[in-house]
């Protein structure tokens, strides 16, 4: 029978409480922001109700889309280096013939980039990409690779790529760790019988690990869109703090950013961040979609 | 066993809203973006038996961090600081006392301060919201040695002589080059100065860009520049430039492969570069000990002036009487101010009656002797402040990227310029920008 224990709502109040304050609050609030033109100064009572006008801009605002184009370019290439590396990683380590030793050590060790701050790496890379002084340049020139120094954070293309690399060597350890939880829930007879029938290293890859390991990768893939769409720190480190050079490392939250904060557009930049929602909202459910259908299957 | 699970939630809850609503207790809190106000205040906290707490936000996360304090008067601080790059907004809005009311009556001392600094703490209705103790015109600090090696003396006077067009620049420039030494680290190192040439407003009274032959002028001279190679390719603030400071820095841009040139080739030293009054301390002596003495500092072509801080009260304080104290004592109190300046900081004031006594004979020793005080003092003097507007750093920090873009060779100068007019249209819509 059914009844209903009241006082499950006190343990559930601590959560919701601060849920409704620091999140659904907020959420309305920033909704009621865009619809202003506030500058985030003299009170939100003293700005000006302007109704759509903001969603207007939004939608033929070039820059927004510029940020949007970057930001899916650079998570694109990212993701798939990072998990090239981390499937290769993962199934080096779990393969049953080559019975790798320590994987609790390199366990360890390709995650240590992920806890590094942001701010430090971001350092680290100014200083290591630097053009004419360099320790990247330096050792191209040095093995003769190239004739000049190049200068990796003012071209558009090394410098989205740069950021890419830089997630991708971030982030592959932790997918890294994911995917060998994977792979390892994977029953050993699978292989076992795929062996007896005669089968090489490449098909069982495809017609067992792959397909059992889909879950697990649409996981990665979902959080990595999550994470990938709200890319902000490198970009704003790395170089001018505006997405420099040429705005093509101009990300959608940090266009939000340079908005809200640095030209007192904060009205516009609530709006930015209910486009940011939207998108984020249509990524999600593709991917959802993607899943669902596989578990109904 | 149920009653104690309860009351483990409620007090759970508890727990975290009443951590929304804990605060500190010190006498004063001053908040400002560098520790450069802890001598005052320990000096302060000595002569009044107070306690006050500096409370720091890095720079970048000061506006960001403090502006919705100040907004909601939640857990804004009794003093604060604000930089010149968001100063003209703040005055404008109720966030500091106003001074020239009872009981401060601040504009009696207008005549004692450096007018340009001075008028920058006044909004639009000419209260005084905010008062400065330093003063940040600029210079040119440049390396005594190599100054004595390629122009045959190292006098501030006469170099400043010969900085004292664009033209007399680049030749000083062209006989660095010959020498193998580079005259700025970074083609930004002459930006206030093609500015200088001709000073308007960014945007003026109709809101509307003002884009003057002097500012374009940049384009070409920073163009200049780098294709006669006059610079270290050393951008401001870099690792690199820091370093450019302390000695020679790499430099290797590849059209010098032909000829088996000697070992210093692929290496170049810097000569000059353009900085402030603070530039002094928070750059040079903090990152290049290794010159100190082999370095003078003299006028450029045009007087500018970089940064600044400017300091005032919580208009909600509820130690207003304690923070107008600490005020008065950091920026008018000629017994602390002349023992700051000549024992520690260095730091050029803005209170006339100090400086006009310290400046008489001053010495740096980072600067070989130099009585840099009286320099930077007639520089500040020559500072306007009718052409400063509250979008000055975030448009000429624009300007300077599309200028560096065109520089690079990525973009052609109607390029850049019409990116130019389109990031100042996108970041402020209501500025008129010129077809």
């Amino acid at each position: 029978m059914a009844k209903t224990h009241r006082k499950a709502y006190l343990f559930i109040a601590p959560f919701v409480i601060v849920f409704l304050i620091f999140n659904i609050y907020p959420i309305f609030l920033t909704f009621y922001y865009s619809l202003t033109n506030y500058s985030g100064m003299g009170g939100i009572a003293n700005a000006e109700f302007i109704g759509i006008a903001n969603y207007a801009r939004l939608i033929t605002d070039a820059y927004f889309y510029e940020a949007f184009l970057n930001t899916i370019k650079i998570w694109g290439f990212n993701f798939i280096v990072q998990m090239l590396i981390a499937l290769g990683l993962a199934l080096l380590f779990s393969d049953i013939r080559l019975k790798l030793k320590g994987v609790g050590v390199f366990r360890a060790l390709f995650y240590l980039p992920n806890i590094i701050t942001i701010a430090s790496v971001a350092i680290l890379f100014n200083i290591l990409l630097d053009w004419n002084h360099g320790a990247l340049n330096q050792l191209l020139l040095s093995f003769g690779f190239i004739d000049s120094p190049i200068n990796w954070l003012n071209s558009p293309t090394y410098a989205q790529s740069a950021v890419a690399l830089i997630g991708a060597w971030m982030w592959f350890g932790n997918s890294f760790i994911i995917l060998l939880a994977g792979i390892s829930g994977i029953s050993r007879d699978y292989y076992e019988a795929a062996l007896i029938d005669g089968a090489n290293w490449w098909k069982s890859f495809t017609n067992i690990t792959l397909p059992q390991l889909k879950p697990i990768l649409l996981y990665v893939l979902i959080t990595s869109i999550i994470g990938g769409l709200q890319l902000f720190d490198l970009p704003m480190l790395l170089t001018d703090t505006r997405g420099a050079p040429q705005g093509s490392l101009n990300t959608m939250v940090l266009y939000l950013y340079n908005q809200a904060f640095k030209y007192n557009n904060f009205g516009y930049g609530a709006t930015l961040a209910y486009g940011l929602f939207i998108i984020t909202v249509l990524f999600s459910a593709v991917t959802f979609r993607a899943m669902y259908r596989k578990e109904v299957r | 066993m149920k009653k104690f699970l309860c009351l483990f939630a409620v007090s759970i809850l508890l727990v975290i809203l009443g951590a929304c609503t804990s605060g500190s207790k010190a006498d004063l809190v001053v908040t400002s973006f560098t520790d450069e106000l802890q001598e005052p205040i320990d000096r302060f906290e000595e002569l009044h038996d107070v306690t006050v707490d500096l409370q720091i936000i890095p720079t970048e996360n000061y506006t960001t961090t403090l502006r919705p304090a100040l907004e909601s008067g939640k857990g804004a601080p009794d003093v604060f600081t604000g930089e010149i790059v968001y100063l003209k907004d703040w005055i404008e809005q109720d966030y500091w006392e106003n001074l020239s009311a009872d009981p401060y009556n601040v504009d009696e001392w207008e005549d004692d301060y450096m007018e340009y600094v001075w008028d920058l703490g006044k909004n639009d209705a000419g209260e005084v919201r905010a008062v400065s103790w330093q003063t940040t015109p600029g210079g040119i600090y440049y390396r005594r040695s190599i100054a004595e090696e390629v122009l045959g003396t190292d006098d501030p006077y006469e170099i400043g002589e010969m900085f004292s067009t664009m033209d007399g620049l680049m030749e000083v420039g062209e006989k660095m080059k010959e020498h193998n030494y580079r005259l700025f680290p970074d083609e930004g190192s002459i930006q206030p100065f093609t500015n200088g040439q001709d000073p308007q407003p960014w945007v003026n009274e109709n809101n509307e860009l003002v884009m003057t032959e002097a500012r374009l002028s940049y384009f070409d001279y920073a163009k200049e520049l780098r294709d006669k190679q006059y610079t270290a390719l050393a951008p401001a603030w870099s690792p690199a430039w820091y370093e450019s400071f302390v000695g020679p820095i790499s430099y290797n841009v590849g059209w010098d492969e032909l000829d088996e040139v000697d070992e210093d080739a692929d290496k170049t030293e810097v000569f000059a570069v353009a900085l402030p009054t603070w530039g002094l301390n928070s750059v040079l002596k903090a990152e290049a000990p290794e010159t100190s003495g082999d370095w003078g500092v003299t006028s450029g072509p045009t007087p500018y002036f970089q940064g600044g801080t400017w300091i005032g009260v919580y208009k909600d304080s509820e130690n207003k009487d304690l923070a107008w104290e600490f005020i008065q004592m950091l920026v008018h109190d000629e017994e602390f101010l002349t023992e700051w300046v000549t024992e520690t900081t260095g730091d050029v004031l803005s209170y006339l009656p100090v400086t006009s006594k310290i400046s008489e004979d001053y010495s740096e020793e980072y600067l070989g002797g130099q009585n840099h005080y009286k320099f930077f003092l007639e520089e500040a003097q020559k500072i306007d402040s009718s052409t400063i507007t509250k979008y000055d750093q975030q448009i000429g920090d624009l300007f300077g990227t599309e200028v560096g873009n065109y520089v690079e060779g990525n973009v052609t100068k109607e390029e850049a310029l019409q990116e130019f007019y389109n990031q100042v249209k996108n970041a402020y819509p209501d500025i008129v920008v010129p077809e």
